[in-house]
């Protein structure tokens, strides 16, 4: 079962098509999964795998990266994996032949939200059943659906934090060490102060002790 | 707000005065504090388009310092040679103040006067001024010819005699009025202040000024120059004479044609001013123009004096200004009126909203009165002194009206205040270049980096100037930010009543027809949906998937546990399956024509379309007939015939079951709204079915004994709204928030709507024909503020899946004297305000309170003008000249549908008109309230309009009496939903064969809804006037001819409500309460 699909664009993450959710009959709080598929979009860059299946709970998500426009799927978990990322692959090739030109120059979001149609009618395509048999097609194709990275959602969205917090942690050990260097160059100088100092102070009690004691 | 804050942003006031007083580098940055768009325009105008800020700023000062500087008389003495200048511009000897000098300008005044060579040129020069300044108002010209002002000025003041100087001076500073809005912006009297600011030389300046609108006006100007010298005296007895005295001539006294028509003519364009106000605005001016004076000759060397008035001026502009108004001569919208003796009120043509008093270049850009109006449009200092002059405040809305023209910003960054999420308008100040002060919280953000170019210019650095700072209604794409879920595509349902009684009355045909006829004009995108469920006793649903060959019906026949029979397929693409959504509407008519199934269950049925729309959210519009009888919601007849007869106390206002309003909270949470449609002889209970509508931000429409025999016209409306309905715009998945000025609160809202948060209204769809008002008070003292602001922001979706963010905002001036508020009065604004809160009160009290409550706001408000601000109390019932209709729109309220206790108003009439009340636009509404009557047989070319080449005749608006109405004659009556033609027994035969193509009198037909059309000038006329009056509305009223025989002239009759009617007063006697109850 496809609950929800969005198109996003990579580079600024801005969503470029989407299917509404119609689950009310199921009752599920898709919220939830609505948010983090946001953050997750938020978090994707040019260096993020091209595939990759991220497990949250009783549902995943995946998704597919192709030509800088992200194709993300909320699922079930159950429902199985080489089905969706045909369903994306299907998506794929029909929007970047509707749209791929104009992808990079549009700023408002959710331009292509007419291309919300064909997705349903797609979803409707894979999900249903009866309609899976035709489909036989999708299993030879996928051959490497097998080798997708799958990674779990937390992990990803926290994986930023984590940087995040090195970085913090590394920059306030510089810091620090900054703060050491410059101490430590203080109390040098202030040693020899005090060195020359009591040299001084022994020099002159020497030289009046000369001045009046042995002349 | 500390003193020093005040100080800043009040800006407005305080950096004005100093802006203008020193170096103009000086003054200018400070104005940025206060009006941003000002400021740079101001320095930019020169090369680019500054125009107004320029004129506004010299003006403000000019002002300001007068009106709160007692100098000015003194100064005044004090200067020899000014004097005689100075009573020029007096010379609106108007003026009382400058009692002494003006005489002797005066008799200056009459020589330059008498020299008719001066004096004629400027005057045509002046003509062609307004024009040219009119269009292209921002044009370099008056900018360039400012600044140059400036350097001449101060060379030649010392140089000439101060008289002649200062003549001049009005001079260009009357040629920057015209040319750009701005300086005359603060009521047009400015512009003598304004010509003082510009203290260049009168003569070089003046011809420089009146050529310049017409020439490029530095070429002609330096061309003058030379030549003032020589000329001054002839300049500038022609120069006085044209600017100053015919000002106040033409408005006063009548003779100056030309200084007046050059004048007014740019400020009516600009700001619609109405007569009323333009003349308020004089004498305003008048006040100022003393001022000047003083301010003026003291600081022989312009530009630096100038400063020294500005500082002496408080920052108090507006309170200061009405003061010095009040002194001098009662503006226009203060004239006392004595409503008994003044028969003739109405005014010629349409009854204008006040404008508010506001520096012009801020009046320029404030919102339309048309979508956001205040019923006070100076707001009072404090709630005592509102609850003192007992006048309601509120604000009127129509904030998704059709505008012809509307900025659309698409930025990824939605500029807004940090605290209180103000969207940046107009009329916040900069504080600097990098920040910006929020009018309504004052708190200081910082200007984006974006925010600094300018897409429109395509240039860099002047925040002020962009749209969103220029213009007090546009529309932003909203960034993603501002969706929750993707935009919805746009869901239609139709939910119709197919039972015996509906099928009786043929509706479906005219529906479907309809629908058929519109369904291409549908608005949405290629994503666009519809579905059909009818409904008896049992629930039919179509299923109308793709690759059918014709739609399948489903019947559910379990009304008390409503399922989808097939969630998929009843809801489909429109442009996918168009064909058998064609093929349905074709046969619909007919797969019922012969049931027999009497029973109406219209809860069950919108329960499943609120099942079935839900998920996207959407609009379902529902057509019923009769009282919903079986399932869930049924109702029982309340209305007993022998009620109707019980006056005061109407019963049955409040709905019988919550059903209604529980079904459209939840469809409001699902931003489905639901459109209801009652086509019904009998009682319907409507004020228990229209909460399904209320609530979920929906429309109601209502016709009452609809027939599609019976009553063509009925249907000929009918199938014209239906038109409207099905291709006006509309908003999905709407929010509308309206925040106003720290220390104001809104308190209560009218129209459709359900209220999420204090200042939130979820509106499930927003419709361009919904108006709303909201009650507000005064929390906290406006004291340290000279004006406060009213946002409303509508966050929707539009029907192509764009989410989109509409804010108005609304400017007015705080003031603290109580004849000020009255002269800010908007008397249709408060009857409309006031039928709203009738309404609530006659739903929650009773008819006869709510009834007693408008008396008592008549009464209530006159006294408090009588004892607070007449000084000399006459005999009479008085009222300012701005409230004079209050009475009679209040006895007309009386008198409507809604809250007349005549017998032979039914409740479901009235229950609508009271949603009408609440939820129509202004306008609308007061033509139901007040009807235009108009003489008919008589139509002219004269004064005529003339709209996309047709000319629309504008007879006068005459009384609601019988009166008026003359046997001879004939009148046409527009009552907004319905416009009768009576005719008289007598009427001039040539009428009715060149209009109505009969022989006589008595060849009238009866029943006739349409006019020939007749290839006469008479009947092309009436035709024009009658298209035109149907064109400004949203919906389509029918017109009846009538005459004595026919069945309608009772109807006609009781909207003449001047006159006595078998349970209600007539005006005089009306008014003859009030004044007993005032005296009391």
């Amino acid at each position: 079962m496809v609950l929800q699909t969005m198109i996003v664009r990579v580079a600024d993450s801005l969503p470029l098509a989407a299917s509404m959710q119609e689950d009310e009959q199921s009752g599920r709080d898709l919220q939830k999964y609505q948010s983090q598929a946001k953050q997750l979009c938020r978090k994707l860059n040019e260096q993020s795998p091209a595939r990759c299946t991220l497990e949250a709970g009783a549902m995943s998500f995946h998704y597919a990266i192709e030509k800088g426009v992200c194709y993300l799927a909320l699922c079930e978990a159950a429902f199985p994996k080489k089905l969706v990322f045909g369903y994306l692959e299907e998506l794929e090739r029909e929007f970047s032949e509707q749209y791929g030109a104009k992808v990079l120059s549009v700023s408002r979001p959710y331009f292509f939200i007419e291309f919300d149609t064909y997705i349903q009618k797609t979803k409707k395509l894979y999900v249903d059943g009866r309609a899976r048999r035709n489909l036989g097609s999708v299993n030879s194709e996928l051959h490497d659906v097998q080798r997708i990275m799958v990674a779990n959602i937390e992990e990803v969205l926290q994986r930023g934090e984590a940087l995040s917090a090195l970085d913090s942690k590394a920059s306030n050990l510089s810091s620090l060490s900054k703060k050491y260097r410059s101490d430590a160059k203080y109390l040098n100088t202030r040693s020899t102060y005090a060195k020359v100092a009591a040299g001084a102070v022994i020099l002159i009690t020497l030289i009046v002790y000369v001045r009046f004691w042995w002349l | 707000m500390s003193g020093g804050g005040y100080a800043a942003q009040n800006g407005a006031g305080g950096s004005y005065t100093n802006g203008p007083s020193q170096n103009p580098v000086g003054v200018y940055s400070s104005n940025q504090g206060l009006m941003a768009p000002p400021l740079t325009g101001f320095m930019n105008s020169l090369t680019t388009k500054g125009p107004p800020p320029p004129g506004p700023n010299p003006y403000i000062t000019g002002r300001h310092q007068p009106s709160p500087v007692a100098p000015p008389p003194s100064s005044w003495s004090g200067v020899a040679p000014p004097p005689s200048s100075y009573s020029q511009h007096p010379q609106p000897g108007v003026t009382p103040p400058p009692v002494a000098p003006p005489p002797s300008s005066y008799s200056q005044h009459p020589q330059p006067g008498v020299m008719p060579p001066p004096v004629a040129p400027p005057p045509s020069s002046y003509s062609q001024h307004p024009q040219p300044g009119v269009t292209p108002p921002p044009v370099a010209p008056p900018p360039s010819s400012y600044s140059q002002h400036p350097q001449p000025g101060i060379m030649p003041p010392p140089v000439a005699p101060p008289p002649s100087s200062y003549s001049q001076h009005p001079q260009p500073g009357v040629t920057p009025p015209p040319v750009a809005p701005p300086p005359s912006s603060y009521s047009q009297h400015p512009q003598p202040g304004v010509m003082l600011p510009p203290v260049a030389p009168p003569p070089s300046s003046w011809s420089g000024v009146t050529q310049a609108p017409v020439a490029p006006p530095p070429s002609s100007w330096s061309g003058v120059t030379p030549t003032p010298v020589a000329p001054p005296p002839r300049s500038w007895s022609g120069v006085t004479s044209t600017p100053v005295a015919p000002p106040p001539v033409g408005n006063h006294t009548g003779p100056g044609p030309y200084s007046t028509g050059t004048r007014l003519p740019p400020v009516f364009q600009n700001t619609m001013q109405p007569p009323a106000a333009l003349q308020q605005g004089l004498y305003q001016a008048q006040p100022g123009q003393m001022i000047r004076p003083p301010a003026y000759h003291s600081p022989s060397a312009p530009a630096l004096y100038t400063q020294v008035q500005p500082s002496g001026s408080a920052a108090q502009l507006s309170p200061s200004l009405a003061a010095m108004s009040l002194q001098s001569q009662t503006p226009e919208a203060l004239r006392v009126v004595n409503l008994l003796q003044e028969r003739n009120i109405l005014p010629s043509g349409a009854v204008t909203p006040p404008t508010p008093c506001l520096p012009q270049d801020l009046q320029k850009i404030n919102c339309c009165p048309e979508v956001f109006r205040c019923t006070l449009t100076s707001i009072p200092q404090t709630q005592a002194l509102l609850n003192k002059a007992k006048l309601p405040l509120g604000l009127l809305l129509h904030p998704f009206k059709d505008l012809s023209q509307l900025p659309v910003v698409t930025s990824s960054n939605i500029v807004r205040c940090r605290s209180c999420r103000t969207y940046i308008n107009p009329f916040v100040t900069f504080v600097d270049a990098r920040r910006w002060k929020c009018n309504l919280c004052h708190r200081v953000n910082d200007v984006p980096e974006e925010f600094m170019y300018n897409p429109v210019s395509r240039s860099y650095g002047a925040p002020h100037k962009r749209p969103e700072v220029q213009n007090a209604t546009i529309e932003f794409i909203a960034p993603s930010e501002y969706m929750l879920r993707p935009p919805q595509p746009a869901v239609y349902l139709f939910v119709l009543d197919v039972s015996h009684n509906a099928v009786e009355t043929g509706y479906l045909d005219v529906v479907c027809q309809s629908l058929l006829e519109n369904l291409d004009s549908l608005p949405g995108d290629s994503r666009t949906k519809i579905g059909f469920i009818t409904f008896d006793s049992t629930i039919h649903f179509y299923n109308l998937q793709e690759g059918l060959s014709q739609p399948q019906m489903l019947i559910v026949s379990d009304i008390d546990d409503v399922f989808l029979p097939s969630p998929d397929s009843l809801l489909v693409n429109l442009s996918e399956c168009k064909e058998l959504v064609q093929d349905l509407l074709t046969g619909l008519p007919q797969m019922f024509s012969s049931t027999m199934e009497t029973q109406s269950g219209l809860g069950p049925a919108l329960q499943a379309g609120f099942k079935l729309l839900s998920p996207t959210g959407g609009r379902i519009s529902v057509f019923q007939t009769q009282l919903p009888t079986v399932g869930i919601g049924a109702l029982k007849p309340r209305e007993e015939p022998g009620q109707k007869a019980h006056a005061k106390e109407v019963q049955h206002l409040n709905p019988a079951t919550d059903f209604y309003k529980k079904l459209a909270l939840d469809c409001s949470g699902h931003h489905v709204a639901v459109d209801l449609f009652l086509l019904s002889a009998q009682y319907c209970d409507l004020s228990s079915l229209g909460c399904i509508s209320r609530y979920s931000a929906g429309s109601v429409y209502y016709y009452p004994s609809y027939h599609r025999q019976r009553s063509p016209a009925q249907t000929e409306r009918f199938q014209r709204d239906l038109k409207r309905y099905l291709t006006r715009k509309i908003g999905f998945e709407a929010v509308m928030r309206i925040r106003c000025t720290k220390g104001l609160s809104i308190h209560t809202f009218h129209g459709n709507f359900f209220v999420r948060s204090t200042d939130l209204l979820s509106l499930a769809n927003v419709n361009p024909d919904a108006g709303f008002a909201v009650q507000m008070s005064i929390e906290e003292n406006l004291l340290d503020l000279q004006a406060v602001s009213f946002q409303a922001a509508l966050l929707y979706t539009s029907s192509k899946g764009e989410r989109r963010i509409r804010v108005h905002t609304l400017c007015l001036p705080v003031v603290n004297s109580l004849s000020d508020i009255f002269a800010g009065a908007d008397v249709q604004a408060i009857t409309a305000l006031l039928a709203s809160m009738a309404v609530d009160r006659s739903v929650t009290a009773s008819l006869g309170d709510a009834r007693d409550a408008l008396i008592n706001a008549a009464i209530d408000s006159l006294s408090s003008y009588r004892s607070s601000v007449l000084s000399v109390q006459q005999p009479g019932l008085l009222a300012p000249a701005c409230l004079r209709l209050l009475p009679l729109y209040i006895l007309a309220l009386l008198k409507h549908r809604a809250f007349r206790t005549s017998a032979s108003t039914r409740l479901d009439e009235r229950v609508f008109s009271m949603f009408q009340l609440k939820s129509q636009p202004l306008p609308f509404l007061m033509l139901t309230v007040h009807p235009g009557l108009y003489r008919a047989d008589d139509l002219s070319d004269e004064g005529a309009l003339n709209v996309s080449e047709r000319t629309i005749p504008q007879p006068r608006a005459l009384q609601l009496s019988v009166e008026k109405l003359s046997r001879d004659a004939a009148f046409l009556m527009d009552c907004g939903t319905v416009l009768y033609l009576w005719i008289g027994r007598n009427c001039n035969p040539v009428f009715l064969t060149q209009v109505l193509g009969v022989e006589s009198y008595a060849a009238v037909p009866l029943n006739m809804d349409q006019l020939p059309e007749l290839d006469t000038a008479e009947s092309s006329r009436i035709r024009a006037l009658i298209d035109w009056l149907r064109e400004r509305r949203p919906f389509h009223p029918v017109l009846h001819v009538i005459r004595d025989e026919s069945p309608l002239k009772a109807e006609f009759l009781q909207y003449l409500i001047e006159d006595l009617s078998e349970s209600a007063l007539s005006y005089y006697e009306f008014l003859l309460h009030l004044q007993q109850q005032i005296c009391k």
